[in-house]
């Protein structure tokens, strides 16, 4: 088994748990533990040598990322 | 990659994971993350894609400064 594939499913369980049960119960802590599922999911496509889903995964996720912030911004402010 | 490198890489990235599990401070949930990221970019550039780690190198930092904002923000009302 690749060392890539090992590491990112071990990221990306530890990233999952962290997402589900986030230590403080708040929509920024949930969307910074997201982020650590998101790279263990990465290296799973090293492991597979997925060039092609590689890049659209990190464009999409940054987008994302970028999109959720704003809704929350707007649902925080007063 | 020579095996103690990969040892020390993935022993770094799995601790920025757990640490930015861990932390409580947005802050510190940035920054644990960022050591994280360090510690998975040279299993990228080892598999030989170097348009990948560009991509990765120039996405990830915007992210979080999109993050910081919101944290910088959130930490300014003092919630």
């Amino acid at each position: 088994m690749a060392p890539e594939l090992i590491l990112g499913l071990a990221i990306l369980i530890i990233g999952a748990v962290a997402a589900a049960f986030p230590r403080p119960k708040t929509y920024l802590s949930r969307i910074i533990s997201l982020e650590i599922p998101g790279w263990g999911l990465l290296l799973v496509m090293l492991a597979y040598d997925e060039t092609l889903a590689l890049l659209t995964f990190i464009a999409v996720t940054a987008i994302s990322t970028f999109v959720m912030v704003r809704v929350v911004e707007r649902r925080e402010a007063p | 990659m020579i095996e103690f490198l990969q040892v020390v890489l993935a022993a770094i990235a799995l601790l920025g994971a757990v640490a930015t599990a861990v932390s409580r401070d947005p802050f510190d949930k940035l920054i644990a993350l960022g050591v994280m990221i360090g510690g998975i970019m040279p299993f990228i550039v080892d598999r030989g894609y170097l348009d990948v780690a560009v991509a990765v190198a120039l996405l990830a930092p915007i992210t979080t400064i999109f993050v910081l904002a919101l944290a910088w923000r959130r930490d300014e009302h003092g919630a």
